[in-house]
């Protein structure tokens, strides 16, 4: 899967379950979006949906660092590559 | 340090009506609220009782994600007669969110639909359902969910009680706001209660006994207080709110002022956890005529608990006529209108009183046809009467001898 696809895949995840539209991609979540610790839980719930799989407790706590939608892609992708043994 | 304690605004989502107008039509003209009780695929089938005091309007709600995630149905309600008294009251953002205006406000079990919900994963068997329970799950089902979405939405940062005595919860949310205000430990306080439809109440009542079944094919003829042919309670959902705040506060910022609260009595039969006792209900109302500083014959109008059980009727009448003796005020069961709508019966029936108040009438017990001889006693509402109400009680009572007497007083 490709970067682009990580990122519309996400913004639509924003959209339609967060009602936050066309966030920008450094956009500090929290800050500008009133994004928090209990829209943090649902994300790794909807992250866990899309990779059809289960996040370990330490890949939980590593995506506490989280702040921008680009952070987000970083760690999917970061993820895929680990499920792709790379 | 006593201070006097004043309604400036109130509003409730009841069976009989959203808009004052429309509850004072329904109390002016007979209506009931109590309809067929809705299937929920689960516990209905088994209920005996087939009937329930129901809201069914629509109630437009307008709350966006960021509060809406933390909410179950009944913080839904919460909010909204929360949202309607804090814009009635023509309240200051600045004081709302300053620390001196709390919020006393509960239900009976928090959200039991968004519980279910829950325990069906808890119990599915299955790992991923398991891991989906989360912490929003907790908010939105745990038994402070109204009071703490309503402080999360408008940024209240005073006092939070939150109630949960079933039948007492709203009347004490009342009563213990009104004594913050009192004794000087907040200006004001959001006060009310809400439930939620459910039928895990309806089948706890049922498996008692304590429902009505006989009119199931009529649900507007139960349940009947008073009545000789009641054969028990109809449970119902609602929500109400009331704004109290310190009288020269709220008439130096030129509030409307709607009532004053004079007096609460609250206490407990200290025995069984079901049967209502005569001795302890006597002894609350007593109390609240004390604390009020009325005598019995100061009174108007008692709002009745009167759930239509067969001995919880008796039990009210002979304690109405402890205190009051042969010239009781005029008795009204208004759950006869409505069903007993759970943690929010107390503030719903506050307001119908207020509503009456003001409007100079008194509405008579519905479905009240033949006065039971064991409840004869007392002086029942029989039809609707153009009366004053300068003083009235709010009486509740609730599982596990919580009881309450409110006392309110006209504003002059």
């Amino acid at each position: 899967m490709t970067r682009e696809e990580i990122i519309n895949k996400v913004l639509n995840i924003f959209k339609e379950e967060f009602e936050i539209e066309n966030p920008g991609l450094d956009d500090d979540l929290r800050e500008v979006h009133e994004f928090d610790s209990i829209d943090a839980i649902e994300l790794l719930r909807e992250i866990e949906y899309f990779l059809d799989t289960e996040l370990t407790q330490d890949e939980k706590k590593d995506a506490m660092e989280i702040r921008t939608i680009n952070d987000i892609c970083d760690y999917i992708m970061s993820l895929a590559k680990e499920d792709c043994g790379v | 340090m006593h201070r006097r304690v004043v309604i400036t605004a109130g509003s409730a989502i009841t069976p009989i009506g959203h808009l004052k107008k429309e509850i004072v039509y329904s109390l002016e003209n007979g209506v009931s609220g109590v309809k067929k009780l809705r299937s929920d695929n689960l516990l209905s089938a088994y209920i005996h009782s087939d009937v329930f005091g129901t809201v069914d309007y629509e109630v437009e709600f307008d709350f966006t994600r960021k509060y809406r995630k933390t909410m179950g149905p009944v913080a839904f309600y919460a909010c909204q007669v929360a949202k309607e008294v804090l814009e009635q009251s023509g309240l200051k953002q600045e004081f709302i969110t300053s620390g001196r205006l709390g919020v006393a406000f509960g239900s009976t079990h928090g959200s039991p639909t968004v519980q279910r919900e829950i325990y069906k994963n808890f119990f599915s068997g299955s790992k991923t359902k398991y891991a989906s329970i989360g912490a929003v799950d907790y908010l939105k089902s745990m038994v402070h969910t109204t009071a703490v979405n309503i402080t999360k939405m408008f940024g209240i940062s005073g006092r939070v009680i939150s109630s949960s005595t079933a039948c007492t919860t709203s009347s004490q949310s009342i009563g213990f706001g009104y004594e913050m205000v009192k004794f000087g430990l907040q200006d004001a306080m959001l006060c009310g209660g809400a439930d939620e439809y459910d039928t895990t109440t309806v089948a706890v009542f049922d498996n008692l006994l304590a429902c009505s079944t006989g009119f199931n094919d009529t649900p507007h003829r139960t349940p009947r207080p008073f009545d000789a042919d009641r054969d028990g309670l109809v449970v119902g959902e609602g929500a109400g709110a009331v704004l109290l705040e310190e009288y020269e506060s709220a008439k130096k910022r030129g509030a409307i002022i709607l009532a004053e609260i004079i007096g609460f009595g609250c206490n407990n039969n200290g025995g069984d956890l079901i049967l209502p006792n005569v001795n302890g209900i006597t002894q609350t109302l007593r109390i609240g005529l004390q604390d009020a500083g009325v005598r019995p014959e100061d009174v108007d109008f008692i709002s009745a608990h009167a759930t239509a059980t067969k001995m919880g009727d008796v039990i009210e009448a002979k304690a109405i006529h402890a205190i009051y003796g042969e010239k009781s005020p005029y008795v009204t069961g208004l759950k006869g209108y409505m069903g007993h709508t759970m943690g929010s019966c107390g503030v719903i029936e506050t307001l119908l009183t207020l509503y009456m108040m003001e409007q100079g009438f008194i509405a008579p017990t519905l479905n009240l046809e033949n006065i039971d001889d064991r409840c004869a006693m007392i002086r029942h509402t029989t039809k609707l009467i153009e009366h004053p109400i300068r003083i009235a009680t709010i009486q509740n009572f609730a599982f596990g001898g919580v009881n309450t007497c409110l006392i309110i007083k006209k504003f002059e």
